[in-house]
């Protein structure tokens, strides 16, 4: 399997990760929601609203512009945005926008995974017709699937100040959204080298993932996500993974499959592979950030590291389906989380990598400590020289995508 | 209402069946037509699949590409089976047999722990069969097995797998035959003086075979489709099944046509099996035995 974890969906677990942590010990899940839940609540009310206030005056809507709509449709996946820990359900980002605009948000944890919410999205899409949703979160491939296919509005920039003046350098410019106006992160994080330290010691190199050492030898994973593993094994063979050729790509392969001829890899996992490295059934592997520092809850001898050869850079994304009822409304939920307060506010919770430019500074200014030392968290606010070593994955076009996937599933054995 | 039931009377059955017949038709025949249909296409998810009966070849090709995986999901549904019923055989006898008061208990407890969801138990077979858990830390604390072996991501994790999850599947239809069969006639065979274990070959076994034929059937068929065991415990390349390779040529890969030609050949192949085992056990006489 590949990209997509049908079971125990990367998203799902990746993102529940709460249940995750439930499922291998209660205390941890508690202590982990006492934490967030008492840090979060100074960080809501007293500094989002000021901060908040200026960017309002900043962008006027003149009268020529359409109003806001009486309800927008907003696709997402579970826990993705702040919550009310006295009222869960409940979101102040959602809420102060409807206070603002008076839209009443109909937000919607819909999406599990990509394929799948895909599916869904794909028939009215390829109908013509409108999907019922004004904005829905993509990564960063099935993303440029659509931008592919032209099913996604284009976004208009003039509604979005905070989102042009905002965003992060490294997400401009990328080769399938050239004009940054296709899509808007919505939240990212990296790929890189995730271990135990206490069993493998201390890793910098990706040569680790190809080396027959009696430490991790079986113990090893490698992503399911066909783009993580195989952008990896791009960068530990010394090619790029935003532009790398087919010799390249199948070079590649052959290099994942030696690996795995040689017993040191285990298994292609999704999510799981956050349950085996707590159990100590995996000690080594391909890893996204924000479950090894969910993890790193329960056992804190694990480890992430971008790798000396680079890592990689993946992203959810906002998008406004072609059709969309409340396009303008969704323009302006794209500005309004781009509001560095509101980025700021977002990212104590959710804990990924924060696309907005100034959501650290904000968060940093938190009165309460505890939320203000999350600024300095490396994964949550990699450092220049951090994101200069992640890369962003190539967009492929549909030969390509057919392509890689079915080699890449030669190699997981399907 | 008496005469007209009574002159529509010749409808009672097909209302009777309408129920079940809508449903098939809805769920079951209609889907399957549709995937008959995408066997025979060609094309991309963006570029639109075009039906024509010139690309049967889906079906050489998938069985070319994938012989591997349906030859291992023979093999390791073939083993759970065996496995199933070595384990339910005894037991299904017991209960049946010995069960006297507890019997009712007892057959509870095959199922109890059925009631847990499918998933978790899974799930916790994984932390059960953990490389330094509840059954290989203590081993291996021991030196009873050296420090990398491992259950899990093996066969052995997937096949175990299936063997407990279709076991009450095993067990019941087992347990029902075996409970059916007249005493007198184990006294009768006592009488005619055969030992034993020649009762139990003449007599009860033979009588128990609609139940094993149930009950290999309701395991067996399902195990050749599973994909969960394989997923979950299984986890490595060399342990996937073809329901898996179904999975992800469905959702990963946008591969209809050659998920739905895999669906296909796999229901086929199940038929064909099930027919040659219907046959060579004798089914004319099973089911009225059955029944």
């Amino acid at each position: 399997m590949s990209e997509h974890d049908s079971i125990l969906g990367r998203r799902f677990t990746r993102r529940t990760m709460l249940q995750g942590t439930a499922l291998a010990g209660v205390g941890a899940f508690l202590a982990a929601c006492g934490t967030t839940g008492q840090s979060i609540a100074p960080t809501v009310g007293p500094s989002a609203e000021p901060t908040s206030a200026p960017s309002d005056a900043a962008t006027p809507a003149p009268s020529d512009k359409p109003t806001p709509s009486a309800v927008l449709n907003f696709a997402n996946w579970p826990l993705y945005i702040d919550q009310d820990e006295s009222n869960p359900p409940k979101s102040p980002t959602l809420d102060q926008f409807t206070a603002k605009y008076g839209t009443k948000v109909n937000y919607v944890e819909a999406i599990n995974d990509n394929d799948s919410f895909f599916g869904t999205i794909q028939p009215p899409l390829q109908a013509g017709q409108d999907t019922g949703w004004d904005l829905v979160v993509l990564t960063d491939w099935m993303a440029s699937r659509l931008i592919r296919l032209r099913w996604v509005d284009t976004i208009d920039t003039a509604n979005t100040p905070n989102f042009v003046a905002n965003l992060r350098d490294v997400y401009k410019g990328v080769e399938w959204d050239p004009d940054t106006n296709l899509r808007a992160p919505w939240q990212s994080g990296m790929t890189g080298l995730g271990f135990d330290e206490a069993t493998t010691g201390a890793l910098t190199s990706l040569n680790a993932l190809w080396t027959d050492d009696a430490r991790w030898k079986g113990r090893v994973w490698f992503l399911s996500e066909m783009r993580d593993t195989v952008g990896l094994t791009l960068l530990k063979l010394g090619f790029s993974s935003e532009d790398f050729t087919r010799e390249q790509a199948d070079a590649a392969f052959a290099e994942i499959q030696k690996a795995v001829d040689a017993g040191i890899v285990r298994s292609f996992l999704g999510n799981d592979f956050k349950e085996g490295l707590v159990k100590g059934d995996l000690v080594l592997g391909t890893a996204w950030s924000g479950d090894i520092i969910q993890a790193a809850l329960e056992k804190d001898t694990l480890r992430f590291v971008i790798p000396d050869e680079g890592g990689q850079l993946w992203t959810d994304n906002m998008q406004i389906p072609k059709g969309a009822q409340s396009k303008y409304t969704a323009e302006l939920m794209i500005d309004w989380v781009y509001d560095p307060a509101i980025a700021a506010q977002m990212a104590a919770w959710i804990q990924y990598v924060s696309p907005v430019q100034g959501a650290k500074e904000a968060l940093a200014a938190n009165a309460d400590p505890e939320v203000a030392a999350l600024a300095q968290n490396p994964l949550m606010f990699p450092d220049d020289a951090t994101l200069a070593k992640v890369h962003i994955f190539k967009g492929l076009d549909e030969a390509e995508e057919a392509y890689m996937n079915d080699e890449f599933s030669k190699v997981t054995g399907n | 209402m008496g005469p007209l039931l009574r002159r529509y009377r010749f409808l009672v059955p097909y209302l009777l069946l309408a129920p079940g017949l809508v449903w098939l038709t809805i769920y079951y025949v209609y889907p399957a037509f549709q995937m008959f249909i995408a066997s025979f296409w060609s094309g991309t998810l963006s570029q639109g699949f075009t039906f024509s009966f010139a690309n049967w070849t889906n079906y050489t090709k998938a069985l070319d590409n994938y012989s591997e995986q349906f030859f291992r999901s023979i093999v390791y549904a073939g083993l759970a089976t065996v496995l199933t019923f070595a384990i339910s055989f005894p037991l299904a006898y017991t209960i049946a047999f010995r069960g006297g008061r507890f019997k009712n208990l007892l057959l509870f407890l095959v199922i109890a722990p059925f009631f847990t969801s499918f998933l978790l138990r899974v799930i916790s077979w994984r932390t059960i069969l953990g490389d330094d858990g509840l059954l290989l830390g203590p081993l291996k604390d021991l030196g009873a097995v050296p420090e990398d072996f491992r259950v899990l991501a093996t066969p052995v994790a997937v096949v175990t797998g299936i063997a407990y999850n279709f076991l009450p599947f095993m067990t019941l239809p087992i347990y029902v035959s075996l409970e059916k069969i007249d005493r007198r006639l184990l006294e009768a065979g006592q009488d005619l003086y055969a030992t034993p274990l020649m009762t139990f070959r003449k007599v009860t076994f033979p009588l128990a075979l609609p139940g094993i034929f149930a009950g290999t059937l309701l395991t067996f068929i399902p195990a050749m489709g599973d994909y969960v065991n394989a997923e979950l415990l299984g986890q490595t390349p060399s342990t996937r099944m073809i329901g898996n390779v179904i999975q992800s040529r469905f959702l990963t890969n946008n591969d209809y046509p050659t998920a739905a030609a895999l669906s296909f050949i796999l229901m086929a192949g199940i038929l064909v099996a099930v027919a040659v085992y219907a046959r060579l056990l004798g089914t004319e006489e099973l089911t009225s035995g059955a029944v």
